[in-house]
């Protein structure tokens, strides 16, 4: 019981340091002077979860204060970003930003509490991975051509699983349907988990993942790799070819960064990301990412906020086209 | 691996440190909960799951196990000698072992009691482990269409088999259905039910849920009633069997065994229903049926080792299925999934450490609360004594810090209120809250995989009645309900049920 009171103290903190303007000034002049609340937008265990916690372990040694994490899941991530969105601009608060709440959101939710851009200051990309399509080792089509043609001759068209509408996973699922004119037939799930369950019981023959989930699964052979949605070969699955190579053009990449309210002080942008930086160039951290399949991003503050932008234009077209829309 | 090895792995993992102290912990809070009358398992579970949240899964799962079927024990302490029973499973130990208690023979139906639930435990125990893995294979050629079926199927057996009228135990199933589809659409990420209050985008919260119907509506109910405890007068007497209650009980307890271990892989089984359906039995096959009513041994090692059986083999199908047999499993689903956690056929797989040393904690488990239970007897009778005015007040407070350090949420403490307010309302208009549980934690399961499976048939309704499994648990669930019409059976039903 205790972890659970312990965020609370925190967030009491924060909303002290809200009320009182001045202790805004102060927390300027000596940042950090309290401990710093991470918001994870996903329920502990997630790939995103994993990747704040690698983060800040080593964040918290570089920065004398404790940086705790604070999971607050719910309406794919949006809940938890709509609360960093209305934060004091302190240093106090972050936010683990990502492709489902700074990315796809925009685009799929009508009434979004937020603007993935103008509401926070984007601090640094953390870590990227691609999306991968993985298939039972029964299923017969093994390059994507021979999976189009399937599609296309199979009565019933084909089945994909994914872990649920709207996210990234889904997306490509629409982009590969688009590129290639292929019947496919979504088929969602409540995480990727239980996907992963029936892909390998046969009720569906592939499934749309993203890679850390994927990458156990590929490794056993209880799944096969078909295509991955790099822009190169991943460096820890060689033996899978892009869809680039594979003559469809859809690169679809998972990320993950450290964002803050909106108008955060210049002096503690320049430090976190320098910190973040720090902690990403420590080999040991690298190596973790890269089991998982990870990549270790390298963006300045203003280069991780044109990518934001850029990632919100990128889902637009994709979104619109799925017809996933929430209000 | 073989069984073997898997066991002796499982033993290392509940033999750990922490492990263990958490089974003792489990089976010490099942126990004094199972002595005190008026808190169940169900209540004690839903009140004690934000405590889990911050261990590791096993050790979660093995400590709430613990007060699953520590409860089962404990509960026949205060039938056996108060004639007050402490759990509903154990209504049918107050017919014949208070009667033993006032032959003298208290000891005598304490140690059977004890006795036949641990031996009843070891087997239970090894059918778990011996058929676990088994059915998990079974499990993954089980499609959405047969998921569906089944999990129908538990549904109408779990109001089929709830107390009282079943018209009302279906309007609480469907009611529960209707409660576990507030949210977002897993389909189309579409908000349902909601009202526009964003804390609803998620679902209502189970944890709110559980703890307001049972633990703390049940503490409403318990306030209204006068504390009616009279200290025991009656001597516990000697532990020891005599030669002839040795040989009159051990058919028995073989008896009960298999009963208990049937029915509580059945879904909506589970320890009650075993315990009612054993003292049928004895009561029909065993030699001395013409005692019974006046202390007959065999009414009390029956039951207590059919409801010890089934409290551990109703772990089968939330192990190997994902599926919750009744009420308690369905919280132990509630808390695996906090955990991140997706209950399922590939959980031998994925969880190996979870899974053996469930089963390995299981027979500890069953190892102290012998001990608990035997030479403890004196302290368990004492507990009796502490008055509910402090004991409640205490359990408010940490329920409210419980549902509120979930999400760190108040709107959860509001809602835990409110179910509380409901539960106590469904007590008094006699509806029963475990279907409705058991309609929240499945209706959303069942609805997902109806959809899927209707996605994967491009809309095809036959898909349900093609699949052998799907189309045998459908014609199950059919004649269930058919036989809820027949007046004669009901009539069966509720006098086993009353006992």
């Amino acid at each position: 019981m205790m972890s659970g009171l312990l965020p609370r103290r925190a967030w009491l903190a924060g909303g002290a340091a809200m009320a009182a303007l001045p202790a805004v000034a102060r927390a300027q002049a000596a940042w950090p002077a309290q401990p710093i609340r991470l918001v994870v937008p996903f329920a502990p265990g997630g790939t995103t979860d994993l990747v704040a916690r690698l983060l800040t372990q080593g964040l918290t040694a570089r920065l004398g204060q404790p940086v705790i994490i604070e999971n607050r899941p719910g309406a794919g991530a949006t809940v938890g970003s709509a609360q960093v969105a209305a934060a004091a601009p302190d240093g106090l608060t972050l936010l683990m930003s990502n492709v489902a709440s700074q990315g796809v959101a925009p685009s799929l939710y009508r009434n979004l509490r937020y603007d993935a851009v103008r509401d926070f200051t984007h601090i640094a990309l953390v870590v990227e991975n691609p999306v991968v399509f993985v298939a039972n080792p029964r299923f017969v089509p093994r390059s994507l051509t021979e999976v189009v043609r399937f599609a296309q001759e199979a009565p019933r068209g084909l089945d994909i699983a994914s872990s649920g509408s709207g996210s990234t996973n889904h997306l490509l699922i629409v982009q590969f349907g688009q590129a290639t004119g292929a019947r496919v037939n979504h088929v969602p799930y409540r995480g990727a988990g239980p996907a992963m369950t029936d892909v390998i019981a046969e009720v569906v023959p592939m499934m749309s993942d993203s890679l850390p989930s994927a990458a156990g699964h590929l490794r056993s052979g209880s799944v096969r790799g078909v295509a991955m949605a790099s822009a190169a070969r991943h460096p820890a699955f060689p033996e899978i070819a892009t869809f680039r190579e594979q003559g469809i053009d859809a690169v679809s990449n998972s990320w993950f960064g450290i964002s803050a309210p909106a108008g955060l002080p210049a002096p503690i942008v320049e430090r976190l990301s320098r910190e973040i930086g720090l902690v990403l160039a420590d080999p040991a951290v690298r190596a973790r990412f890269a089991e998982i399949g990870a990549t270790v991003g390298a963006l300045s503050p203003a280069g991780y906020a044109d990518f934001v932008a850029a990632e919100v234009e990128k889902w637009r077209p994709v979104v619109l086209a799925s017809g996933a829309q929430v209000d | 691996m073989d069984i073997i090895g898997n066991l002796a792995h499982g033993f290392a993992v509940a033999l750990s440190f922490q492990n263990l102290l958490f089974a003792l912990i489990g089976a010490l809070i099942g126990t004094a909960i199972g002595v005190l009358p008026g808190i169940g398992p169900v209540a004690t579970i839903s009140l004690l799951l934000p405590i889990t949240f911050g261990q590791p899964a096993t050790t979660a799962i093995i400590m709430l196990a613990g007060i699953y079927y520590g409860a089962q024990y404990g509960g026949s302490t205060t039938a056996i000698l108060l004639n007050l029973p402490g759990e509903i499973s154990s209504v049918v130990t107050t017919l014949e072992g208070y009667k033993m208690a006032r032959n003298g023979r208290a000891g005598a139906a304490l140690a059977t009691s004890a006795l036949a639930s641990f031996f009843a435990g070891t087997v239970a125990t090894i059918v778990v482990a011996g058929s676990g893995p088994l059915l998990t294979s079974v499990a993954l050629s089980f499609g959405p269409a047969d998921y569906f079926s089944l999990m129908l199927l538990g549904l109408i057996i779990s109001a089929v088999l709830a107390q009282g009228s079943v018209i009302k135990s279906i309007g609480m199933v469907v009611l529960g259905v209707a409660l576990g589809l507030v949210g977002t659409d897993v389909q189309t990420g579409q908000q349902r039910f909601t009202f526009g209050v964003p804390e609803l985008s998620d679902g209502i919260s189970f944890v709110a849920l559980a703890m307001g119907m049972f633990g703390i509506a049940e503490i409403i109910l318990n306030l209204e009633r006068p504390e009616a405890r009279s200290v025991l007068k009656t001597k516990v007497g000697s532990l020891w069997l005599t030669k002839e209650e040795w040989k009159r009980a051990t058919p028995s307890v073989l008896r009960g065994t298999l009963v208990g271990t049937v029915l509580g892989i059945l879904p909506g089984g589970g320890a009650a229903l075993s315990s009612f359906g054993s003292y049928m039995m004895e009561r029909k096959v065993s030699k001395n049926r013409h005692l019974f009513g006046t202390g007959a041994i065999e009414g009390v090692a029956g039951p207590e080792a059919a409801n010890n059986a089934a409290a551990q083999t109703s772990f089968i199908p939330l192990l190997t299925l994902g599926i919750p047999a009744n009420a308690v499993m369905a919280l132990m689903v509630g808390a695996l999934i906090i955990q991140g956690i997706q209950p399922g056929p590939r959980m031998v797989e994925a969880q190996p450490d979870l899974f053996w040393g469930l089963i390995a904690s299981m027979w500890i488990g069953n190892v102290m609360l012998l001990v608990i239970n035997l030479p403890m007897i004196g302290m368990w009778v004492k507990l009796l004594q502490v008055p509910y005015k402090f004991l409640y007040p205490a359990i408010l407070v940490f329920c409210s810090i419980g549902a509120y350090s979930v999400n760190n949420n108040v709107f959860d403490v509001y809602s835990t209120v409110l179910f509380a307010v409901f539960g106590y309302m469904c007590n008094k208009l006699k509806l029963e809250p475990a279907p409705l549980l058991i309609g929240f934690v499945l209706g959303p399961m069942m609805e997902e995989h109806l959809r899927r499976a209707m996605l994967l048939s491009r809309g095809d309704v036959m898909v349900f009645l093609e699949r052998p499994i799907s189309a045998s648990m459908l014609a199950i669930g059919a004649l269930a309900m058919a036989a809820m019409l027949l007046p004669n059976l009901r009539k069966g039903k509720e006098a086993a049920l009353t006992g």
